[in-house]
C-alpha cells in the first residue's frame, strides 16, 4: 500500500506469519495457559490481529475437509501425488488445469470402476476395494466414501457411504445382493434379465428405472426416482419412498424433487427440510467415525433444514450451536449435543 | 477464547470469511492496483468485525460488500492521486453483491478439488507433514518423529500449508489474481526457506 495507508495495518504480509504462527504453536500439543494468555494479548492488542487470526484458523478447519480423501486410508501414511484425481468428489471439470489431473489420467486406465479401485487401493496401500469372486463381484466403501461402479450391462450402481454389494450378472437375471448401507442403481433396460435387490430377505425387481435401496440391520428403503420398480409384492412408481420393518411396509408417495433430494448424497450432500436434528445427526453419523448425538429428546426435535457435507460434522455441529443456542461437549469420538 | 468473542469469532469465520473469493474478485475489479487488495481486504476485515462486535448484520454477505465499497470511497477521496478514471472498473463500485459471485456456491468437490490442488503443490515434506497432522490428526511431534525431521520443521512446514490451503480453499481464483500473488507467496516463502528456523 501507500505511504498514507499503512498506519492503518502493519501489511497483510507481516500479519498474517504472525497469525499463522500463534495457530501452529497452539497446535502444537505443548501449549500452557500462560502461552494462551499470550496469544489472548496478541489477539486483543487490535483487531487486524484478531481478524487475521480467524481468517487462518477458518482455512485450517476448513482443511478437514481433505478428510474425505482419505477415508479408508491407513493413517501415518501419505496417499502418492494425485492419488484423488478420479475421486467420485471430482466431477470433471472444463477449468482444472491443475496437475492432478494430468497425472491421474496418465495412470488411470479406461474402465471407470477400475480407475476408482485403482485410486483407491493406491491411497489404502494393500486393502482390498474390489474382490472377484463368488457368490459375484464384490464392492465396498469406506465410512464417507462414495464410488460409483458401472456394471457390464450398462447399468450404475452408485455406493454411499459405508456400503457393501455383491453383484452378479448372469443370462436369466441381474442380480445384486445389498450386504450393507445404500446404493442408488441406474437400471440398464433389459426386459430379458430383470434386475434384482436383495437386501435381506426383501427383494426389488426393475426392469429398466432409477432407484436407491438402503439397509439399516432388517429395514429397509426404497426410493425411487423414475420408472417403476417392485418392491415385494408393491409396485412402486417415481416418488414413491418406501419403508419396511419386519412385515410391515409404508409407502409415502413424494414430489419427485423431494425423492431426489433424499438422494443428494450422490452429488455430496445431505439435505434436510424440517428434519428433526436427532433424524440428522444419525445420517451424519453414517459417514463419519466421529459420533454426533442429541442428550436428550427435546434436543434431537429441533427441526433443521439445509444442505451439508456429510464428512464435515464439525461445520454442522458448529452450525447448530450457533443458530439453536446448542452446547457441544466433544470427547475423542463424540459429541453430544445439549440445550444448555 | 472462552470468552464472549468466541461466537462472534465464528460467525466471522462462517458468514464473511466464507466470501474471502467473491471480495477479492471484487476488489480486483473496482480497485486499480492489485497489489492492494490482500492489504484492502484485511481493512474490509477489521471494519467489518468491529462493527459486528457492535451489532451482528442481518445480512452478512451484503453487509461486507457495503463495508467494501464504503472503504473503497474512503480511500478514493482521501487519495487524491487516484482520479476516478484509475479506477479499473467504476461500475463495479456499484454491482450487485448477488453477481458478484454466481459461482461463489462452489460444490463441495470443487472446494475439495482445489484444497487437493493446492495440497498436491506444496513441496513434498511440507505436504506430507500438512496431510498428517490435517487428516490423520496425529500430534505435530508423532509427525516429527515420522518425517524424521525436528518439530521445529514441523511447524515450519504447517505453518507454510495452512497458509497455501487457507487461500485455496477462500481465496480469489480469477486467473489474473492468483498468478501475481502466488508469485508474492513464492518470493516469501522461498525467503523464509533459506533462512530456515528449524
Amino acid at each position: 500500500m501507500d505511504g498514507d495507508d499503512s498506519k492503518e495495518t502493519p501489511g497483510h504480509r507481516a500479519l498474517q506469519d504472525e497469525a499463522v504462527a500463534w495457530l501452529v504453536r497452539r497446535d502444537s500439543g505443548e501449549w500452557t495457559q500462560a502461552a494462551q494468555a499470550r496469544l489472548d494479548a496478541w489477539l486483543a492488542t487490535s483487531t487486524a490481529h484478531r481478524v487475521a487470526f480467524l481468517r487462518v484458523e477458518a482455512g485450517w478447519e476448513g482443511a478437514a475437509r481433505l478428510k474425505a480423501l482419505g477415508a479408508g486410508h491407513s493413517p501415518g501414511s501419505v496417499p502418492p501425488l494425485g492419488a484423488w484425481g478420479q475421486s467420485p468428489f471430482f466431477e470433471p471439470s472444463p477449468r482444472s488445469s491443475g496437475s492432478i489431473q494430468t497425472r491421474a489420467v496418465e495412470r488411470i486406465p479406461r474402465r471407470p470402476w477400475f480407475a476408482m479401485a485403482a485410486a483407491v487401493v493406491l491411497a489404502l496401500g494393500a486393502a482390498a476395494y474390489f474382490h472377484r469372486g463368488e457368490p459375484g463381484d464384490r464392492y465396498n466403501t469406506p465410512i464417507g466414501g462414495v464410488a460409483v461402479v458401472p456394471l457390464q450391462d450398462g447399468s450404475n450402481i452408485t455406493l454411499s457411504t459405508r456400503t457393501e454389494v455383491r453383484v452378479e450378472l448372469n443370462a436369466k437375471e441381474r442380480r445384486i445382493e445389498l450386504d450393507r448401507g445404500e446404493a442408488f442403481f441406474q437400471v440398464a433396460k433389459d426386459p430379458t434379465r430383470p434386475f434384482v435387490v436383495r437386501a435381506g430377505d426383501k427383494r426389488i425387481v426393475a426392469v429398466g428405472t432409477q432407484f436407491s435401496v438402503r439397509r439399516t440391520g432388517d429395514d429397509v428403503r426404497v426410493v425411487v426416482t423414475e420408472g417403476t420398480v417392485r418392491f415385494e409384492t408393491v409396485a412402486l412408481t417415481a416418488g414413491s419412498v418406501a419403508r419396511a420393518r419386519e412385515q410391515d411396509l409404508l409407502v409415502q408417495r413424494e414430489p419427485l424433487p423431494v425423492a431426489e433430494q433424499i438422494l443428494s448424497w450422490r452429488q455430496g450432500y445431505l439435505t434436510f427440510h424440517d428434519t428433526p436434528l436427532g433424524e440428522a445427526l444419525s445420517e451424519f453419523n453414517r459417514y463419519n467415525a466421529h459420533q454426533v448425538n442429541a442428550a436428550d429428546p427435546q434436543t434431537a426435535a429441533i427441526q433443521i433444514s439445509g444442505m451439508f457435507r456429510p464428512t464435515h460434522y464439525e461445520a454442522f455441529v458448529r452450525l447448530v450451536q450457533d443458530g439453536y443456542g446448542l452446547k457441544a461437549r466433544t470427547s475423542a469420538d463424540t459429541t453430544v449435543l445439549s440445550r444448555e | 477464547m472462552a470468552d464472549s468473542n468466541e461466537s462472534l469469532d465464528t460467525w466471522f469465520k462462517r458468514e464473511i470469511v466464507a466470501h474471502e473469493g467473491a471480495l477479492e474478485r471484487y476488489l480486483l475489479r473496482a480497485w486499480p492496483n492489485p497489489h492492494d487488495v490482500l492489504d484492502l481486504r484485511q481493512d474490509i476485515y477489521v471494519r467489518v468485525y468491529e462493527a459486528a462486535a457492535k451489532a451482528r448484520p442481518y445480512a452478512p454477505k451484503s453487509f461486507l460488500f457495503t463495508t467494501a465499497r464504503h472503504l473503497l470511497a474512503d480511500r478514493l477521496r482521501r487519495k487524491r492521486i487516484v482520479s476516478i478514471d484509475a479506477v479499473g472498473d467504476p461500475d463495479a463500485l456499484n454491482v450487485l453483491v448477488e453477481d458478484l459471485s454466481p459461482e461463489h456456491r462452489t460444490a463441495a468437490h470443487q472446494e475439495l478439488r482445489h484444497l487437493a490442488e493446492a495440497l498436491d503443490a506444496l513441496p513434498p515434506q511440507c505436504r506430507n507433514a500438512v496431510w498428517l497432522r490435517r487428516v490423520d490428526e496425529i500430534p505435530q511431534k508423532e509427525v516429527a518423529r515420522l518425517l524424521g525431521v525436528t518439530p521445529k520443521r514441523v511447524e515450519k512446514h504447517l505453518r507454510k500449508g495452512i497458509l497455501r490451503l487457507t487461500a485455496a480453499l477462500f481465496g480469489s481464483q480469477d486467473p489474473r489474481a492468483v498468478p501475481r500473488l502466488e508469485t508474492q507467496h513464492e518470493e516469501h516463502d522461498e525467503g523464509e526457506d533459506g533462512h530456515g528456523r528449524g
